[in-house]
């Protein structure tokens, strides 16, 4: 078979390791690099993404935690009102209480010191009456005489009132 | 024992009739490029197969590896992503470098150790060379820059300018083609030597013996780990680095 010489440049073969250069860096980068760029290129995007949700997530979660810790915050204040005021409510009803039997004592004791005194001077009253008659009778029958109970009604009761003064 | 080597077999001879460039020739060289064309390409199409985001194959880690691996030597060496169109120009010289180094433990003839191969390599690279001077310094810029730093020095000048792409070409066909060379010799040394050896035996068993080339099966195996393996990895990284190099200084200025 023919051989070429050793070491020689042949045109066409030149020409033709030229083109096949050429053709094989555009089928290298048609099979190998336009894929796997792609295949990377959507790997960093999705890993991007990834990272971003992430970061909101995370934003989101700090975000909530500041809600809940001041609803939290609000709530204890709320309560703390709630128990003040109910503390103070207690207070002015216990006074309120207090204030109003004081002055339902009062007001029974009043009516029973003024019952007692009624209860005296209608006694003392009774008392005066029954006495005036009483002495009517008896001056009566100590003179004899019908005491005219017109005439002397001042004299007795002028005696009553030293009797009363008396005792 | 005769021992001679020769260039690659010529399969097909297409006359064309023109003048210079002479008949085209279906040699050796050019189908076993075609044959490294195919192996190279077949291995991108089997590597990029099913390619998926997440929970990727082993075949597509060693895929992504070799795309980053090239990315990251270009963009290294000329400091930047300047360069990342060159990227697949690089990696298919480097590819097509090694592959057709390495074929020849196969038994093929290296396309590679035919200087066709490699001066169209070079030429290319020349031309990107001084494409990149040009558009970094403009074409009178380019053409003063011979005469630097002194006049004297211009013959110089273009002396190294164009030393770069034959002495690239010719480094790289030199040691592949010496490969070739010393993997003929120790073949043909050692199958002489078997037959000197194996001789010694009397009678026919001798005879019989003396005719087969014995220390041919694995002896060679040995050198070919510098020959073909070292040689041929070291020489495709040195012709695509100093292809990177020359490229990022042209574009300095």
């Amino acid at each position: 078979m023919e051989t070429q010489q050793l070491v020689t440049l042949v045109p066409w073969t030149f020409i033709a390791q030229i083109l096949n250069l050429f053709l094989q860096m555009y089928l290298i980068k048609r099979f190998l690099f336009k894929p796997i760029n792609e295949i990377l290129e959507k790997r960093r995007q999705l890993t991007d993404k990834e990272i971003k949700d992430a970061r909101s997530a995370n934003e989101e979660a700090v975000k909530l935690k500041a809600k809940y810790e001041s609803n939290i915050a609000d709530a204890r204040a709320e309560a703390a009102a709630i128990v003040s005021s109910a503390q103070k409510e207690a207070e002015i009803r216990a006074e309120e209480l207090v204030r109003s039997a004081e002055a339902q004592v009062a007001g029974i004791k009043a009516k029973a010191e003024a019952d007692i005194a009624q209860e005296r001077k209608k006694a003392i009253n009774e008392a005066k009456d029954e006495i005036g008659g009483l002495v009517m009778d008896i001056a009566g029958k100590v003179v004899e005489k019908e005491i005219h109970e017109e005439d002397h009604r001042k004299l007795i009761e002028e005696f009553i009132q030293s009797v009363g003064e008396a005792s | 024992m005769n021992f001679d080597i020769s260039g690659a077999k010529i399969f097909f001879r297409i006359p064309t009739g023109i003048p210079i460039l002479g008949d085209f020739l279906i040699s050796e060289t050019l189908v076993v490029s075609w044959l490294v064309m195919i192996i190279i390409t077949g291995l991108c199409i089997f590597l990029t197969r099913n390619l998926k985001v997440e929970n990727i194959s082993k075949r597509q880690a060693v895929a992504e590896m070799i795309v980053e691996t090239a990315n990251n030597f270009v963009r290294n060496n000329t400091g930047g992503t300047k360069f990342d169109k060159l990227i697949p120009f690089v990696s298919a010289l480097f590819a097509t470098s090694i592959v057709s180094n390495l074929i020849s433990l196969v038994g093929l003839r290296s396309p590679t150790a035919d200087l066709s191969t490699e001066a169209a390599w070079a030429i290319v690279v020349f031309v990107m060379i001084t494409a990149n001077k040009i558009k970094a310094s403009g074409f009178g810029g380019y053409l003063k820059g011979f005469t630097t730093p002194i006049f004297i020095m211009t013959p110089f000048n273009i002396l190294s300018e164009i030393a770069t792409p034959i002495s690239m070409a010719c480094r790289h066909f030199g040691n592949i083609l010496s490969g070739v060379v010393i993997n003929g010799l120790i073949y043909a040394a050692l199958a002489v030597a078997s037959s000197a050896i194996f001789g010694i035996i009397p009678g026919a068993v001798g005879q019989f013996l003396s005719k087969i080339p014995i220390l041919d099966v694995g002896i060679p195996a040995v050198l070919s780990v510098y020959f073909d393996w070292f040689s041929g990895a070291m020489q495709a990284f040195i012709f695509t680095m100093l292809t990177i190099m020359y490229i990022a200084n042209a574009a300095e200025g």
